[in-house]
């Protein structure tokens, strides 16, 4: 068996600029989900010359939105705290993408094979890689993807 | 875990109960800017550097960041040539009374759990997940002092000054970061007040700030003005505790400085630690209350 990257990528994808806002992400995290009919919980990051800079996933933002302190006041059940979460969600949608992305990328070829993909998802708990081509981007593995090649493979 | 309703000292509690799993590593050969930004992100004072198989090495915290940044060594300095090692381990069955031993013994805020490898961590037991853990059972403690006055239990009518530390340690804004960083480390601070010219309330600079400055390359003669985050966070003396906290918990800071009259006279500072353990009843009668909290004031 043959397949590789070129099989299960997708090489149609939407990528944010570090300067975009949290509250600029999560807009074309939604836009995305409704063009490609899937909900998308990450997106690479580009750099003014197309090259990948970083990933934002959902992660990196509820990393951001959890409040440092919270592991000794979130013990005082009987303290009042209505309206945090809308704070917490107003001081983080200004912030700026490349302050919180993920700058380590794990990136694979388009001939990395599917079984190798499979071991990096597992191993470094990522759902999406980034396919590099002498440096360019040229798509994006989803777990969803691999699952959905897996499902007719094992089901046949 | 359970809250156990009746428990007047935190005997029996273990180590695996209190710790969290989830642990902030780097491998031995990543950058100094690596270890800010793992900082900044996870929202954590140490990171552990590890060798082959995961094996813990040592432990760089945001104090040895400053130290890195105030000696002059560029950011792309390796973690292993800064880091403290070997990091300090304790087991998940042991007591929470004997691992707190240990952290004092060593004089450390946080010990790693050994995984079922030999020095692989599974788990970290720091300081500040202690306190939650506190005020958890300290609140339901029949010795705690909050019940012992014979009254129903009031835990918000206290007032800022009955829980305030009542002394300021400050700098002023064309101070240096080296200056800001020397009085960091003397008086084992987390933040400083930071005055203007005139002498009033600026600014703060928390060794968050300063690692931050050194990610960012600004040199460390920069004056702290540069660096520092405004305006001040405060409170008044008399207000209720409760408020205060409320006061914290939205602005997701660990202090609060204390002023009387006006904001410009500040007279005390108030840490998050503090509160959760006097608003608990915390008695100090258990050994395991005891503790204070790194970057308090």
């Amino acid at each position: 068996m043959g397949l590789t990257a070129r099989e299960v990528m997708d090489t149609r994808f939407q990528t944010l600029s570090p300067e975009n806002t949290v509250a600029d992400a999560v807009r074309a995290f939604e836009q995305a989900g409704r063009d490609t009919g899937q909900t998308v919980f990450g997106m690479m990051v580009t750099d003014q010359a197309g090259k990948l800079a970083g990933m934002l996933s959902i992660y990196d933002i509820l990393l951001l939105l959890r409040p440092k302190h919270i592991h000794i006041w979130g013990e005082m059940e009987d303290l009042e705290v209505a309206g945090i979460l809308e704070e917490a969600c107003r001081r983080t949608r200004p912030i700026l993408v490349g302050d919180i992305m993920t700058t380590q990328v794990i990136t694979i070829t388009p001939d990395t094979h599917l079984l190798l993909i499979i071991d990096i998802m597992i191993k470094k708990h990522i759902r999406r890689l980034p396919v590099l081509e002498n440096g360019e981007i040229v798509g994006i593995v989803y777990l969803s993807r691999v699952f959905k090649h897996l499902r007719e493979l094992l089901s046949s | 875990m359970p809250i156990i309703a009746y428990r007047n000292v935190l005997q029996g509690l273990t180590v695996g109960e209190a710790m969290r799993r989830q642990i902030i590593d780097l491998p031995q050969e990543a950058s100094l800017e690596q270890a800010v930004r793992y900082s900044i992100k996870y929202k954590v004072n140490a990171i552990l550097i590890t060798g082959a198989a995961q094996a813990g090495l040592g432990v760089v915290s945001k104090t040895d960041l400053m130290g890195a940044y105030y000696a002059g060594l560029p950011i792309d300095t390796p973690c292993e040539l800064v880091m403290m090692g070997p990091p300090l381990f304790c087991r998940a069955e042991e007591t929470l009374d004997a691992a707190l031993d240990a952290m004092r013994r060593h004089r450390v805020h946080r010990l790693y759990v050994r995984g079922d490898a030999s020095r692989r961590a599974g788990g970290v037991l720091a300081y500040p997940d202690i306190v939650g853990i506190l005020y958890r059972y300290c609140i339901n403690c029949r010795k705690s002092i909050r019940l012992q006055s014979g009254a129903a239990p009031q835990p918000d009518r206290f007032r800022v000054r009955e829980v305030m530390t009542p002394e300021i340690y400050a700098l002023h804004a064309e101070d240096s970061l080296q200056t800001v960083m020397e009085g960091l480390a003397a008086h084992r601070f987390g933040a400083v007040l930071i005055r203007d010219g005139e002498g009033q309330p600026a600014g703060v600079v928390s060794k968050t700030d300063l690692i931050m400055a050194y990610k960012h390359g600004l040199p460390a003669s920069a004056p702290a003005r540069l660096v520092m985050n405004g305006p001040v966070q405060v409170v008044e003396k008399d207000e209720p505790l409760v408020d205060a906290l409320k006061t914290m918990i939205f602005a997701d800071v660990q202090r609060l400085f204390v002023y009387q009259g006006t904001p410009r006279n500040l007279v005390g500072i108030l840490s998050l630690s503090d509160v959760a353990r006097f608003r608990s009843g915390t008695c100090r009668a258990c050994l395991i209350s005891r503790i204070k909290l790194e970057g308090g004031p």
